[in-house]
């Protein structure tokens, strides 16, 4: 499998190959890829284990009901599973936290660095929460149906990323 | 469809996209900073050539085999604000959603953080989602795309689109080839890892 040892692909060919994947996602799943729906699936799960009402909460019933956001848990599990053999494939594993956290923020401690991502993280998913989708969904998927508000939250998302960006040292 | 033949499928394509997250790097925090410096056009240049992509691919199935599509609504409060959050937290973050994983995948340790944050997250919107939306739901223009207010069919409007976007790529290429690109990545695109390590790993052992 010399696609899978291969070091890396061209960006335009992983587009193409991401693309594609919409054909399975509309014929099969009646649904556009995305991803930050899951995050609610796996929120509904754990807020029930402290709180059994959690499951009277209509939003978290309604992510831990249908079969789409089985299917959609299931992808970014795969997305992991992918991610791991690509990189076992090809040598690539990577360990720790990217280096290129020291070059821009200069965190040299995992630690510090997983309570940045845990901030980082919980700021990702209210965003997405509230403007109802991700790149994935907003971005990828929206763009490809020519939603008018998809492109506005592309532009948006970009626009907080450059602000956030600019506090960091190039790299 | 049965949910066993969903999680299936689920796992199946989201083992592909995993694949090409890795595979491009743009599963990389520093190759989504560096796209938000413009340093780095990795992340722009796959989203670019996945719309395209995706734009052919909706114009053949609505157009020609009737496929519904799903829009999002243009609901201006939260997608402005929404998105301008989710863009300060992709920076953080050094992930979105779907690629948080793809880190995992890859080995990276702080991505469990991000994946725990991140439902942490969902958690207090699903608490408070009435507090949410009567602060940001607002400007909703309904589920509209660009060909409700274009004349043109949807298959026609996606196939300029997509022509668009694959000239806006040939561009890019020019202004930032990607062979400069793949040079600024924590694990380099190509060549072998006795390189990036700065020893030989295979062939004669060292004098």
């Amino acid at each position: 499998m010399d696609i899978l040892t291969k070091k890396s692909w061209s960006p335009y060919a992983a587009g193409v190959v991401i693309g594609l994947l919409q054909i399975p996602a509309f014929l099969l799943v009646d649904t556009a890829l995305g991803a930050s729906s899951s995050f609610v699936t796996a929120a509904a799960w754990v807020a029930g284990l402290f709180d059994p009402a959690a499951a009277q909460i209509d939003y978290f019933a309604k992510y831990m009901t249908s079969s789409k956001y089985y299917w959609q848990s299931a992808l970014v599990i795969g997305i992991a599973l992918g991610a791991f053999l690509s990189a076992k494939a090809s040598g690539t594993e990577r360990a720790s936290f990217a280096p290129s956290w020291t070059k821009m923020t200069g965190i040299r401690s995992l630690t510090v660095r997983m309570v940045m991502g845990f901030a980082g993280g919980f700021v990702l998913l209210i965003g997405a929460r509230i403007a109802g989708g991700c790149t994935s969904g907003h971005g990828i998927s929206g763009m490809a149906q020519l939603a008018v508000g998809s492109t506005v939250a592309v532009a948006t998302m970009f626009a907080g990323g450059i602000l956030m960006s600019l506090a960091y040292k190039k790299i | 469809m049965s949910l066993f033949f969903m999680i299936v499928l689920g796992l199946v394509m989201g083992l592909v996209f995993g694949v090409a997250l890795e595979k491009s790097r743009v599963m990389e925090p520093g190759v989504l900073v560096g796209q938000f410096q413009f340093r780095n056009f990795i992340m722009l240049k796959m989203f670019l050539s996945a719309t395209a992509t995706g734009l052919v691919v909706l114009a053949v199935l609505n157009g020609v085999f009737d496929v519904p599509l799903h829009p999002k609504a243009a609901a201006w409060g939260p997608v402005v604000i929404g998105g301008l959050i989710l863009g300060i937290g992709i920076a953080l973050a050094g992930a979105c959603p779907g690629t948080a994983l793809a880190q995992i995948g890859a080995g990276y340790k702080d991505a469990w953080a991000v994946v725990a944050g991140g439902i942490l997250g969902a958690i207090v919107y699903g608490y408070n989602i009435d507090w949410f939306k009567s602060v940001l739901d607002f400007g909703d223009a309904g589920k509209i795309t660009f060909a409700d207010l274009i004349p043109l069919p949807f298959w026609a409007l996606a196939l300029l689109a997509a022509a668009g976007l694959i000239a806006l790529m040939v561009v890019l290429e020019r202004l930032s080839p990607s062979a400069i690109e793949n040079g600024r990545c924590d694990v380099p695109m190509e060549g072998p890892d006795e390189d990036r390590l700065g020893h030989q790993v295979h062939g004669q052992p060292a004098e």
